[in-house]
């Protein structure tokens, strides 16, 4: 099976300090990661690597077999593949609608498909009828969704989670954990980040775990080589 | 000598008789303020974008440069480019002084620094999380960028409406560079300044009214902008 992602000798620095220092990193296709780590151990930074945000100043990533260039054109591409929900999702001024839409509308989606495919992602976060909505007028607990629901409506063959269940009502968190255990059957590879064990836990999958900016070592079984 | 009512009665019945001169300085300060405000806004918000987002070693002194380039009088960028458009200068030939053209020349060259000083801060105060959120959701660079713009709107249109307010108004610009000709180069601005200094305030008054309702609304439509 071709590794969805393969990480070689992989260092990112901020300044001069180093972010994140990974020797080798596997993640296969259709499978769930757990990213753990304490606050500052990389987890952001790695999953910046991994939805080709952020480049690492040293080391090589494949992604489906293919190694990465960096370049313009081929990293657009690549994002159209992988998506990023931060922990603080940004919603864009205007309607629950035009955020939903957004990556549907750059993918060339439009009328009637577009709308449908909306809807289909509002509602698998429970937010089905929320379409005219102003997003300032959310709480907390909705622009997730909402921010989930539009990472959603883009079938992304990688989905990244940074501390997905944050500061969320129980609802909101029930929604988002139902949603991320459903994602691998659908041929998904997610990586979710978070420090709430619980959920790591109920989760299951492999875990990746951080310390000191490195990738600590762990029982075979896991996902690290 | 005519008492202050009396100019005031000569200055309304100028303005709703629909004086020529009147409307003549008007319909020019508002056209070329116009045009240059267009100019400046197409060169200023991509400049205040590049600006804005950009690391690089000397940004703050290209920022404290811009601050300096708002502050300059009017009648020394008039005098400047008068330097480069008169018979003696490199574009001499191209005759542009005492035109119109020439004052929007000078009144872009007024309105840019203000335009990409707006357009900084509109930046600056936008989220960082917009263009990242953008290139994650699949879009390209000038994408991102376009997404940002459309998140900072309001404050572009504060720089638009900042340099048209600044242009609009000036006077050193459009007496240096268009030399106030009658029906052809003559703003409001001019007008005032010309008309006073002969004696003919109702004329003066009836401009500096058209004017001041012109500033009341830049200042509304401001307003209204930094509301939203």
């Amino acid at each position: 099976m071709t590794p969805r992602y393969r990480l070689t000798g992989v260092t990112k620095y901020y300044g001069d300090k180093i972010a994140l220092e990974l020797e080798s990193l596997t993640i296969l296709p259709g499978r769930i990661y757990v990213l753990t780590g304490d606050n500052g151990s990389g987890k952001s930074t790695l999953l910046s690597i991994l939805a080709f945000l952020s480049r690492p100043e040293r080391g090589e990533i494949e992604f489906d077999g293919k190694l990465v260039e960096w370049k313009n054109a081929e990293l657009q591409l690549l994002r159209r593949q992988v998506t990023l929900l931060h922990q603080s999702p940004y919603l864009f001024t205007g309607t629950v609608f035009g955020n939903v839409a957004y990556g549907l509308k750059l993918r060339g989606q439009k009328d009637e498909a577009l709308k449908q495919r909306v809807a289909e992602a509002l509602a698998l976060v429970r937010l089905a009828g929320f379409e005219t909505r102003n997003v300032r007028q959310l709480s907390g607990g909705e622009a997730r969704r909402v921010a989930l629901a539009r990472a959603l409506a883009l079938q992304p063959v990688v989905l990244l989670f940074d501390e997905p269940l944050a500061n969320l009502d129980q609802i909101s968190a029930e929604v988002v954990d139902e949603i991320i255990t459903t994602l691998p059957s659908q041929g998904t590879t997610v990586v979710v980040a978070t420090h709430d064990p619980q959920q790591a836990g109920r989760l299951g999958g492999d875990t990746i775990r951080l310390a000191d900016n490195k990738l600590d070592r762990l029982p075979t079984g896991h996902c690290m080589e | 000598m005519n008492s202050f009512g009396e100019i005031l009665r000569t200055a309304f019945s100028l303005i709703l008789s629909g004086d020529r001169d009147v409307f003549e300085a008007v319909w020019t300060s508002i056209s070329v303020a116009s045009c240059s405000t267009i100019f400046a806004t197409l060169m200023g918000v991509p400049i205040g974008l590049l600006v804005g987002l950009s690391q690089f070693s000397l940004k703050r002194v290209a920022i404290t440069l811009l601050n300096t380039l708002t502050a300059v009088p009017t009648v020394v960028i008039g005098l400047v480019i008068y330097g480069f458009i008169s018979r003696q200068g490199p574009f001499g030939g191209m005759e542009l002084l005492f035109t119109t053209k020439a004052i929007i020349i000078g009144e872009t060259v007024l309105a840019v620094p203000i335009v990409i000083g707006y357009t900084l801060s509109a930046v600056k105060g936008a989220d960082v999380r917009v263009i990242p959120t953008a290139l994650t959701l699949g879009a390209s660079r000038v994408q991102g960028l376009v997404q940002l713009t459309r998140e900072v709107r309001f404050g572009i249109m504060a720089a638009v409406i900042a340099g048209f307010s600044r242009v609009i108004s000036e006077v050193g610009v459009a007496m240096m560079l268009g030399g106030n000709v009658r029906g052809f180069t003559r703003t409001m601005t001019t007008a005032i300044a010309l008309e006073t200094s002969k004696g003919e305030f109702a004329f003066g008054i009836a401009l500096g009214i058209i004017l001041m309702a012109v500033a009341l609304v830049i200042n509304f439509a401001l307003n209204l902008v930094q509301k939203s």
